[in-house]
């Protein structure tokens, strides 16, 4: 245990290395904070509820949606791609280290200064600027457990893309179309509550909605019946239970490669 | 028992080849023709715990390929190879913990950050305890004075540094072998021995076998007793260094660069050598590189100053090097059946 936690430290460490990143970023942020707030008051021009939503909910949950996309943003699948093109990922094939919890550790030191650096910061501004205010309810408890969980299930998809390096020497394809798949249709653009009740309802089962709809929606209707957000809980840890173990079995798949044709 | 014992091993390859041109191109992506390389073609030895062996031989012989199934890296494709009794792909994170690996052009050090972080991470990842971590800091320190180096970032350390750490990185947690895969490989002279005697030091402390690979026949024999050569996935020879050294050590080859040389300048050295010194195999004349003639002398049967002499007395010579005998050129004298 203390050894990932070693790990997750020194990723922590590695992110404070480039303070120029942090600043563009929370500045990209606070722009695309401004544009938000912009858009869907137009949006909302003259009315009070739309798709059961008041303004502040769908504003505070498309505020988040880009605060969570920053913040799961760990670089864990690039990289990947870049060890194994350089061939460094056999360091870890040495030591007595298990390459998916070293990666996880690896992500959550990042998540963790970008809770500190990034996330904090826009909490503040969403509270004191735009004047978000939250509702109260049981939601909130579980809020950051499902934040836990979105964690999980976003890192293992970028885990399986990182994996993809075994086989593809450039993963930039793939990663722009993961990014625009979980964009579309997890909420993070725009709430799954204004898509067309049917696709809502397909995509509500998927695991893209497990990373965004389903912590935002715990924060902005916290108000909700107990079991519909248990329910949604209870998908969420599905998904990680079977992309945490697919993307295992896609490891020791994709490291047969190397162990079998060479590094 | 042997700590590595190797028996029958070999490693195959099934290689794409490519079909040429853009034709060729599109009949790749339909049928596919495969070839099968031997990179590691049944080798056998057992190597002893404390032992410092060189493992050698030239470009694409089957060294790393070895190196990274004695690791557990690769799957053998037959053949028996048990590291410390077990075999090191079945039981890959316990044998981890006894082996020690630098792939010198793939360093462990985490680059962005002082070096000290990674010896600490490694000290976690290996679970060595804080005492036995300080001692062996301690030591690394007096070897080769690390401490200064340590709140630089890794990415700031010149490749001799850099090397230097890596190296004493794969000991931190005292394993039982070590494997250096090229540690010295682009490293000046003076680097080098700095390496050299690192290496010696930490065998001798805790008693660690150590395999080396290299093209440097200098590191080996300035460090291993024992020798295996290998070949095209084939052991040429495994015996003592001594013999290997004495043999191709009197070898050396004195490289001329003469004033005003032309294509006629190293025939008309060879004949004056032969024309002072007779007609004697001891002196080999070959055109080198650019306008350089190379002459190897077998020091056995004439001295080097001999020649060296008689070259600057009787050519306008420009400048003289002295370079001893290359990886391939041994293996080529051993198919010639130097060493029966």
């Amino acid at each position: 245990m203390r050894k990932y936690l070693a790990l997750g430290k020194g990723s922590f460490m590695i992110g404070m290395v480039y303070r120029f990143g942090f600043i563009a970023t929370i500045a990209g942020n606070i722009l695309y904070m401004v544009i938000a707030f912009y858009l869907w008051t137009s949006v909302y021009e003259g009315q009070e509820v739309l798709n059961g939503l008041t303004f502040d909910q769908t504003f505070l949950y498309v505020a988040l949606a880009s605060t969570v996309f920053i913040l799961f943003n760990t670089y864990v699948d690039w990289i990947m791609s870049y060890e194994i093109r350089q061939g460094t990922i056999t360091n870890y094939l040495v030591k007595p280290i298990d390459h998916q919890l070293a990666m996880l550790s690896f992500g959550c030191g990042r998540t963790i200064l970008n809770v500190l650096i990034v996330t904090l910061p826009t909490a503040v501004l969403l509270t004191l600027v735009f004047g978000v205010a939250i509702q109260f309810g049981v939601g909130l408890l579980l809020f950051p457990v499902s934040l836990g969980l979105a964690f999980l299930v976003s890192f293992s998809i970028d885990y399986s893309i990182g994996l993809s390096g075994f086989y593809t020497e450039s993963i930039w394809g793939l990663v722009t179309v993961k990014e625009t798949l979980i964009l579309a249709l997890s909420g993070a653009l725009i709430p799954l509550q204004f898509f067309p009740e049917g696709l809502q309802n397909a995509l509500l089962w998927l695991p893209f909605a497990a990373i965004y709809h389903t912590p935002l929606m715990m924060i902005t209707q916290p108000d909700q019946d107990l079991a519909v957000l248990l329910e949604r809980l209870g998908l969420q840890v599905f998904w990680v239970g079977s992309l945490f173990i697919l993307s295992r079995l896609f490891y020791n798949r994709a490291i047969k490669v190397l162990r079998i044709a060479g590094g | 028992m042997a700590l590595i014992h190797i028996e029958d091993l070999s490693k195959h390859f099934k290689i794409l080849n490519r079909r040429q041109g853009l034709s060729g191109s599109f009949r790749d992506l339909f049928s596919r023709d495969y070839r099968t390389v031997k990179a590691v073609d049944g080798i056998s030895f057992d190597i002893e715990a404390g032992e410092m062996v060189g493992y050698i031989g030239p470009n694409g012989a089957g060294k790393s390929t070895t190196i990274k199934m004695m690791t557990g890296i690769l799957k053998p494709t037959s053949g028996t190879i048990l590291v410390n009794d077990q075999i090191p792909y079945e039981n890959r994170i316990r044998q981890a913990q006894i082996m020690g690996v630098v792939f010198g052009q793939r360093s462990q050090l985490w680059w962005d950050l002082p070096v000290i972080e990674s010896f600490r991470l490694l000290r976690e990842i290996y679970k060595v305890d804080q005492a036995a971590f300080d001692e062996h800091m301690a030591i690394f320190d007096d070897l080769v004075g690390l401490s200064a180096l340590y709140s630089q970032q890794v990415r700031t350390l010149s490749l001799g540094q850099r090397m230097l750490c890596d190296i004493t990185a794969s000991f931190l947690h005292n394993p039982s072998v070590v494997f250096l895969d090229e540690p010295t490989i682009g490293l000046d002279v003076s680097v080098k021995s700095k390496i050299r005697s690192l290496i010696r030091e930490l065998n001798r402390v805790h008693n660690t076998t150590i395999i080396l690979t290299t093209h440097d026949l200098g590191d080996v024999e300035a460090l291993c007793r024992r020798i295996i050569i290998i070949d095209k996935g084939s052991i040429l020879y495994d015996g003592s260094t001594e013999k290997v050294s004495q043999l191709f050590g009197v070898f050396r080859t004195l490289e001329i660069q003469v004033v005003g040389a032309n294509e006629e300048t190293t025939d008309l050295i060879g004949a004056r050598l032969t024309e002072r010194f007779g007609d004697q195999v001891g002196i080999t004349v070959r055109p080198g590189e650019e306008s350089w003639t190379a002459i190897t002398i077998d020091q056995a049967l004439i001295p080097l100053s001999d020649v060296l002499n008689f070259m600057m007395t009787t050519f306008p010579v420009d400048d003289v090097r002295i370079v001893e005998i290359s990886m391939e050129n041994v293996v080529q004298r051993i198919y010639e059946g130097a060493l029966q």
